[in-house]
């Protein structure tokens, strides 16, 4: 039976708006909406360019609404997390008045029988406004816009920027090698999987070989040496952004296994601080403690599970001027 | 036509095989594993080896996978070593074979793979595609692909070119069971459309073989030759386009010579019932043209393969005795960009 490992990914996104879509949303913390001139046409939501030609429009600003007529909809009877009600709505395009293109937003119309082509709408805006699509929660029927909450007034400087939380949550499979990689770590061994073609050896849970695009089954295993010699490292300095957990600076090597050909890629170091590691440093193996928490996936380097960093080993380093081109 | 200029059309080029994975709702096998077996599929009919591509093209998205880069785990499917040429696309994989037809073109190479591949079930559609949106006006909304298809259908039906009616008929045919009056009587999931008029959620892969000349005519009896070739894109937000038409289809089919001769066959990348009626009416099909007889993709729609599937399909026709058929693409809401491929019996 296949695993499956569940992550969240998250991109916390800071996005320029530039000088249209910047006046927009100051615009909407004003509670007000703006459109843009394009010949005969307003544009809502505003555009830099003409939509059909690319031609870069004036800034001619044109306020709309705040009322409009919904030109079509479509009933959401089970909302996701994503938007803006809770409850069931409608998602309308809706020419505001003084607009000649339709924005979508949702209506909270209460039932999918209160929705109608031609039908008259009005914002209900959220008391505190930041400059974003959803300053609106959503539009209401009638001609009288409402506000929610308190009215904590407009932006005091022109709104240049906007947050956009990206988080998706995945569910991948993970492959037999990797599984049998992760446990073989638990018992102290270090896995490697021989092509049968080509004779290489491949570790850290990767299950095919890419030269001869051959999977890698169980007949092909090997147990590699908990032995090897530095190739190169690199001492990253941690950038703070959200989710990191680094703070000072820190090594991450690439380790030759003895008599292999194996390189264990961005291997952490322990017992060996990031002024002392150097080329052709040999290294062994440490392993967690049965109680320690290991890391049952995999990345970019692999899947190593208990194997969870090399130490010195005080052996005399190996001088060979070719090491440092071995990285993969 | 061979070293025609001309956009969209020329080259001695063709398809002289393809292969899918079983389509699935859920496979057990990560997206590599399952180009690893496609690829084998596709080019051990014609006694073909890795050895022999000369250039790969494959289409896959990270965003489907979750993971930035996937396409470099995936080459471990194609065996690239000693290095080949290869290119990726974030698209469906028909925009894979583009890039390979055009390649081609350069009269250096016989022999290229393209693939898409997609794991749909790695995430929830209905929250990753709203990422995908206009990230300021549409992505905070939730903005979601049942949405957008709801409000098209219902931009077709009041144009007069579809009704609830010829959509369930549309779903009847494609997924070869069901009844229309049955289906008619179901309650909406997002007006106006219901369970039946939209794709299921699908893993799977396709992996495509091209070759030049006579290398094809070596190949196989009778090789799909790629005569005509055209893709184009509308504005990203649905809000400035007319929603009941597809210009970018119409012109993409014009540029591939759509209008040279009738076809037999078209496989049209229509997830939802309302855009197999849009498309067969902008691109002018009639009685006599059978309209996805693959089952299209109301009844598989594997992400980033559903394209390359269709060309598949249309290939298979000519291959198996037909004479000319037709292949479309799409991509972004609303049919935003469309790819149209003409495969014929002669170059």
């Amino acid at each position: 039976m296949t695993r499956f490992l569940a992550s969240t990914i998250t991109f916390p996104y800071k996005r320029s708006l530039g000088p249209v879509v910047g006046a927009f949303m100051t615009a909407l913390t004003e509670r007000r909406i703006l459109g843009i001139r394009n010949g005969e046409t307003v544009l809502v939501p505003p555009m830099e360019w003409d939509p059909a030609t690319g031609a870069e429009l004036e800034h001619d600003f044109v306020e709309v609404g705040p009322a409009g007529t919904v030109k079509s909809w479509t009933w959401v009877s089970a909302p996701s997390e994503q938007h803006p009600l809770a409850h069931p709505f409608a998602f309308a395009l809706i020419q505001l008045d003084g607009a000649t293109t339709p924005l979508l937003h949702a209506v909270d119309a209460g039932s999918a029988e209160a929705m109608a082509e031609g039908g008259r709408v009005a914002p209900r805006w959220r008391g505190t406004r930041l400059g974003r699509i959803d300053d609106i929660v959503c539009f209401v029927p009638g001609e009288t816009p409402e506000t929610e909450g308190e009215d904590t007034g407009p932006a005091e400087q022109p709104v240049e920027r906007m947050d956009y939380l990206a988080s998706i949550t995945y569910r991948n499979p993970v492959p037999d090698a990797t599984d049998r990689a992760v446990e073989a770590s638990k018992d102290h061994r270090l896995l490697g999987l021989r092509c049968p073609t080509c004779q290489r050896v491949y570790a850290g849970g990767r299950g095919y070989c890419p030269i001869d695009a051959l999977e890698l089954g169980p007949d092909c295993e090997v147990e590699l040496p908990h032995a090897g010699t530095i190739t190169n490292y690199s001492i990253v300095t941690p950038v703070q952004y959200p989710g990191q957990t680094e703070t000072e600076p820190f090594v991450r090597a690439f380790v030759l296994l003895d008599g292999t050909d194996v390189i264990v890629p961005y291997a952490a170091v322990i017992d060996l601080p990031a002024d002392e590691v150097r080329v052709g440093q040999r290294v062994a193996a440490v392993w967690a403690s049965p109680a320690e928490e290991i890391d049952e996936g995999g990345g970019m380097g692999g899947a190593w599970g208990a194997l969870i960093g090399w130490i010195p080993s005080g052996e005399p380093d190996v001088a060979d001027p070719d090491l440092v081109n071995r990285i993969f | 036509m061979a070293g025609s200029k001309d956009t969209g059309r020329g080259g001695d080029i063709a398809v002289v095989g393809w292969a899918q994975t079983p389509m699935e709702r859920h496979t057990e096998k990560s997206e590599t594993q399952l180009l690893m077996d496609v690829i084998t599929d596709a080019l051990a009919p014609l006694a073909l080896t890795r050895a022999d591509i000369d250039f790969t093209c494959l289409g896959s998205c990270d965003y489907i996978t979750g993971q930035a880069f996937s396409f470099v785990s995936n080459l471990d499917a194609i065996g690239a070593w000693p290095p080949k040429r290869d290119s990726h696309v974030e698209m469906d994989g028909a925009w894979a074979l583009y890039e390979a037809w055009l390649r081609l073109q350069e009269g250096d190479i016989e022999i290229a793979v393209v693939t898409g591949s997609g794991r749909s079930s790695t995430g929830d559609p209905a929250l990753i595609y709203p990422m995908e949106m206009d990230p300021y006006f549409l992505a905070p909304l939730g903005a979601d692909p049942l949405t957008f298809a709801a409000l098209q259908a219902r931009a077709v039906i009041a144009a007069g070119i579809a009704d609830e009616r010829s959509m369930a008929e549309v779903a009847v045919r494609s997924r070869g069971k069901g009844d229309v009056d049955a289906l008619m009587a179901e309650d909406y999931i997002r007006q106006p459309l219901r369970r039946h008029d939209v794709p299921p959620i699908t893993d799977g892969a396709a992996a495509m073989v091209l070759a030049t000349g006579d290398r094809a005519r070596r190949l196989v009896e009778r090789p799909a030759y790629i005569t005509g070739f055209d893709h184009r894109t509308e504005c990203h937000n649905p809000s400035f386009r007319a929603l009941d038409d597809s210009p970018s289809t119409r012109l993409a089919a014009e540029a591939a010579g759509l209008g040279d001769g009738p076809v037999e066959v078209a496989e049209l990348q229509a997830a939802f019932t309302h855009e197999e009626l849009l498309l067969a009416s902008v691109l002018g099909l009639g009685e006599g043209v059978a309209l996805n007889p693959s089952g299209g993709a109301l009844r598989a729609n594997p992400i980033m393969a559903t394209g390359l599937c269709r060309i598949g399909y249309a290939a298979d026709h000519v291959m198996g005795g037909g004479h000319r058929a037709l292949a479309h693409s799409t991509s972004g809401p609303c049919l935003q960009q469309n790819l149209v491929c003409i495969v014929e019996d002669a170059p």
